[in-house]
């Protein structure tokens, strides 16, 4: 059996191969050339700088706007999403006799790709013609103004990306509930709990450990959320909508800093395992308490 | 009277909120899919004053004709053409790993194991900027390798195939190694056959990630000729924002496949997703 020690590599190596070049030395990549400028233009030559793109990051008031959208969205966009899916886990725990379409029908938005479902949702909170503000206006509210309010724009990306997601969010929820045994449930209403005390004291207690995993991915993927910012809203109005990795991408390809990109890059993920850390330390399992 | 008041209050309450929640989950389909088969004026008549015949389909076929006048044929071809190959290349490559993951013991297999699982933890958004300042670097800026070859490694293509043929029973490989079978054989034509469920809902992800992709061909492949739907999609949007039966045209048929694809295989795909096992 000596012949086979290569066997295990030869069989790994084009996908770990794969995986090092194009998931792993990115992130380094990144790094290293948040050192550098670029001239303009594809003949452009770079020059290394130092830490002088960060330095002038943090000397810009556009970062720093869109520092304060990235913790605005950050902020409202993760509770909203995981409180409707625990909400729709817990409705559609039910055993009904048609749950199991109803659950298929719920589930379609995880197929819909986010660009359709941005195009979509732009048309229907669209201020004039849009289907959102044509059914307001059968219940008397005026029409609204949505993408193009400064107000209002945050939480129309909010709608479109909670459409989009919270089923996918849903799913591992649900699992989680379906894992408590019932012989819990059975135990504590024998105590004489209502609903909310089988939720407070047996539901969310052993749904815990669900519940932080799915606040960590969510909040990692609401971090780089960045279509509706590309085909809807280029960031605005004033600046609004433009988190750091809508900035990351305009410096980029627009503006054609990509050291500056890069930069945003770099720091964007490390407010990003800085956040989770956090959620992590503070949410996570405490032996010895809670149980 | 009461008593069966109090009974049935929740049942109903559960209803109530189920459709309300059905409602705002397919409203938008029905309104999308409806509206490409109408003209504009009819569209925005609809819509103000509101009527439910918004979303009741129209009998007009020309924003279909239309946008496939508008090159969105080319974009069709070329989705099909680069979710094809990156489901049959990403099969095999990741399934090789998970072959091997899953029946060897080797130096190092734990630690490979591991950053296999971290890199599926990293949101590709995050480093496609970096990715694309690579393919300049190599020299596949704007073509199809770009748009294929950085997504086929997948670690959680490779982790569901592990999980896999880690269950098959030991005496079935060994007996093949007794009869001389080599390994390529072994994983080929023993354990790939067997692994039929995993390799559908596998199928699907790489497929899937590769039809729903955005941002990356959006970077990496700017050229007409190379534009995936969804990039087409989004500037038929600016572009022609005003014109939006052929939008909606576009968007039912960049998303028709894929939802037709998930609702078949269902379960394989939100297991492979999510480890998920619908019941």
């Amino acid at each position: 059996m000596r012949s086979d020690k290569h066997v295990p590599y030869l069989f790994l190596a084009p996908a770990l191969l794969g995986l090092v070049l194009f998931r792993l030395y990115p992130i380094f990549l990144a790094l290293w050339e948040s050192l550098f400028v670029t001239g303009f233009g594809p003949a452009g030559g770079r020059s290394f700088v130092g830490l002088e793109n960060f330095q002038f990051l943090f000397e810009d008031f556009v970062f720093w706007r869109s520092v304060k959208a990235t913790a605005i969205l950050t902020i409202i966009i993760n509770p909203v999403q995981i409180a409707l899916a625990l909400g729709l886990a817990l409705l559609l725990q039910r055993k009904s006799r048609n749950i199991r379409l109803i659950r298929s029908l719920f589930l379609l938005p995880i197929g819909v790709a986010l660009p359709i479902a941005t195009v979509i949702w732009g048309l229907m909170l669209n201020p004039n013609q849009g289907l959102i503000n044509g059914m307001l206006d059968v219940i008397g509210v005026s029409p609204q103004p949505f993408l193009t309010s400064e107000a209002q724009a945050i939480w129309a990306i909010v709608l479109i990306a909670t459409w989009k997601g919270v089923a996918f969010w849903m799913l591992f929820l649900l699992a989680g509930l379906e894992d408590i045994p019932k012989s819990l449930y059975e135990a504590i209403r024998v105590d004489g709990a209502n609903w909310f005390g089988r939720l407070r004291y047996v539901t969310m207690p052993l749904l815990r450990r669900t519940l932080l995993f799915v606040l960590v991915a969510d909040t990692a993927a609401n971090f780089v959320l960045i279509v509706p910012m590309i085909i809807l809203t280029q960031g605005g109005p004033r600046q609004t909508t433009n988190v750091l990795m809508y900035e990351a991408y305009r410096s980029g390809f627009i503006f054609q800093d990509f050291g500056r990109s890069m930069a945003i890059v770099t720091l964007l993920t490390a407010i990003t395992l800085a956040v989770i850390a956090l959620q992590v330390l503070v949410l996570g399992d405490r032996r010895g308490q809670d149980k | 009277m009461t008593g069966w008041w109090s009974k049935s209050w929740p049942v109903m309450a559960w209803y109530a909120t189920v459709a309300v929640g059905l409602i705002f989950t397919i409203a938008p389909f029905m309104w999308a899919v409806a509206g490409s088969f109408k003209d504009n004026p009819q569209i925005f008549s609809e819509v103000s004053p509101f009527s439910l015949m918004a979303f009741v389909p129209g009998t007009d076929p020309s924003a279909y004709f239309a946008i496939f006048q508008n090159n969105f044929g080319r974009a069709v071809a070329n989705t099909v053409f680069v979710s094809v190959i990156s489901l049959a290349a990403g099969i095999i490559v990741n399934s090789l790993a998970g072959f091997a993951f899953a029946r060897f013991a080797f130096p190092g297999d734990r630690i490979l194991f591991a950053f296999v699982l971290l890199t599926f933890a990293v949101p590709p958004e995050a480093i496609a900027i970096p990715l694309f300042s690579m393919m300049r670097q190599i020299g596949w800026f704007d073509s199809f390798w770009a748009l294929i070859i950085p997504g086929i490694a997948n670690g959680l293509v490779i982790f569901l195939y592990r999980q896999f043929f880690a269950g098959i029973p030991k005496e079935l490989i060994e007996a093949a190694r007794v009869d001389g079978l080599s390994w390529w054989h072994i994983y080929w034509t023993i354990c790939m056959p067997l692994a039929k469920p995993v390799t559908i809902g596998a199928g699907l992800l790489l497929f899937v990630f590769q039809w729903e992709s955005f941002l990356w061909p959006l970077i990496a492949a700017p050229s007409p000729e190379l534009h995936l739907i969804q990039v087409a999609l989004a500037r038929f949007a600016t572009e022609f924002s005003v014109i939006w039966n052929q939008q909606f045209a576009a968007s039912t048929i960049a998303g028709v496949l894929p939802l037709i694809f998930i609702f078949l295989f269902q379960r394989q795909f939100v297991s492979a997703l999510t480890g998920v096992d619908l019941k």
